[in-house]
């Protein structure tokens, strides 16, 4: 049994110290995915808590078998996306200004620079397809593996590689091109 | 084609996350460096524009005691259960007792364990064990700088084994308890009115960056030793900023981890700064 299964295993029989640690471990890659998908700050924080407030609910009912834990925790974030922009009401698409550009960037201070550099990765993120947008957001965000991205997504291996090939393919005519 | 195409760029990414540079991965595929290139420097930048994104440590921190609240409320009810059982109780506590002396053993045992090793999750569980059981703010400012301590050492260890993305994370764990310390001795407010949210990585030396602010063919490992000196800035900083504050006791403590700290960081860099241009 690896060290993440044994914490796992302890998590799923209710120990409290063991959720700790799956929280650790995942709170950063879990909060990268859902930024990068919403590219708003606060909303991500919203639903990085929902996630882990469900992961707690939900823990008990998770089995090994195929599905690793960080694809399972994806899930429940991919869920709880969905419902957001049920809730919402809103339609995940494009919501890009065209009016952005080098000249609108913030002041000299890096923080604001670095925020305005992934707000706008996140951005362009969005006018992907839907599968683009999941493999890229896993990938680079999340830090998945394309084994792992696989099995959240519910694809084989050479179709999540296939979709990365076509997504930084095109980001890069998006973003360069910008520049 | 784009099948072999997205095959090969996917063998160069996971070459580049584990530390490699763009030149290696190009050698490899001269047939298709010339597709290839730009997409690696492009990835470099994805990696190092999504790595600077980082949920803010309040948010973080109040996260987590909502969950530990809602840990104890969801199991409140089993304790419960627990107590119907009286008849086994002495039966249990006598197990208890048995898997208390042995984990003992175990528990010192972990002491030097290192990520990846089977110990080093207790080593952690035994370390939140004993902030929990310290009471004196001045012993918990004590612990959070010798786990700090921990932490950036166990980052030079995994960097040697040419585990690099650890190496982030353990940085980050180092940097969790000084916010703590940080807490501790009252001087949060004085460092940030507010956690930033999206960190800012290093500014890259100009050579580094191209034109089109891709990023230059130095690759992963350069992106990732500017993000940790860049860690490493912030963290020594922050151990300065509370040497400063801190009662007199605790001081010889502090100077003792800044230079740790600046050795164990110094050593990462190095590492992966030697496996980028190797």
């Amino acid at each position: 049994m690896s060290i993440e299964e044994d914490v796992i295993t302890r998590a799923i029989k209710g120990d409290g110290e063991a959720f700790a640690q799956l929280y650790e471990e995942y709170f950063g890659k879990i909060y990268r995915y859902v930024y990068l998908r919403l590219g708003n700050r606060d909303e991500a924080e919203d639903l990085t808590q929902q996630v882990f407030v469900k992961a707690l609910e939900a823990i008990g009912r998770y089995k090994w078998r195929n599905l690793p834990f960080a694809s399972w925790l994806f899930r429940i974030a991919h869920n709880q996306m969905i419902d957001y922009f049920r809730r919402e009401n809103k339609i995940e698409k494009v919501e890009w200004n065209d009016n952005i550009s080098r000249n609108d960037e913030p002041g000299p201070d890096s923080i604001v620079q670095h925020q305005f550099e992934a707000e706008e990765l996140s951005e362009n993120i969005k006018k992907l397809p839907p599968a683009q947008r999941d493999v890229i957001s896993l990938r680079f965000g999340a830090g998945f593996s394309v084994a792992e991205a696989a099995k959240a997504l519910r694809k084989n291996p050479g179709t999540v590689k296939a979709l990365q090939y076509n997504a930084i393919v095109t980001l890069r005519k998006m973003m360069v091109g910008a520049e | 084609m784009t099948q072999k195409i997205a095959d090969v760029l996917e063998n160069c990414l996971e070459r580049i996350f584990r530390g490699e540079n763009i030149g290696d991965c190009l050698q490899d595929y001269p047939e298709q460096s010339t597709e290839l290139e730009p997409l690696l420097k492009f990835s470099c930048s994805l990696i190092q524009k999504s790595s600077a994104i980082q949920p803010g440590v309040e948010f973080k921190d109040s996260v987590r005691s909502q969950l530990q609240r809602a840990v104890s409320a969801k199991f409140e009810p089993r304790r419960t259960k627990i107590s119907i059982w009286r008849r086994r109780w002495a039966v249990a506590l006598t197990s208890i007792l048995i898997i208390f002396v042995a984990s003992m053993g175990a528990v010192t045992a972990s002491q030097k364990a290192l990520p990846n090793e089977p110990l080093y999750p207790m080593k952690l569980a035994a370390e939140r064990v004993n902030l929990a059981l310290t009471f004196s703010d001045l012993d918990k400012a004590v612990l959070h700088i010798q786990f700090a301590q921990r932490r950036t050492a166990e980052m030079a260890e995994v960097a040697r084994w040419g585990e690099t993305d650890k190496a982030f994370l353990l940085s980050e764990k180092a940097s969790a308890h000084l916010d703590q310390l940080d807490k501790i001795l009252g001087v949060e407010k004085t460092w940030e009115a507010k956690s930033p949210k999206i960190l800012a990585p290093t500014p890259l030396p100009a050579p580094f960056i191209s034109q089109g602010g891709e990023v230059d063919e130095a690759g992963n490992g350069e992106g990732l030793a500017a993000i940790l000196d860049n860690e490493r800035t912030r963290n020594l900083n922050k151990l300065q900023t509370a040497l400063d504050k801190a009662p007199e006791e605790l001081k010889p403590l502090l100077k003792q981890a800044i230079a740790d700290m600046k050795m164990s960081y110094d050593k990462t860099i190095f590492i992966i700064q030697s496996g980028a241009n190797s």
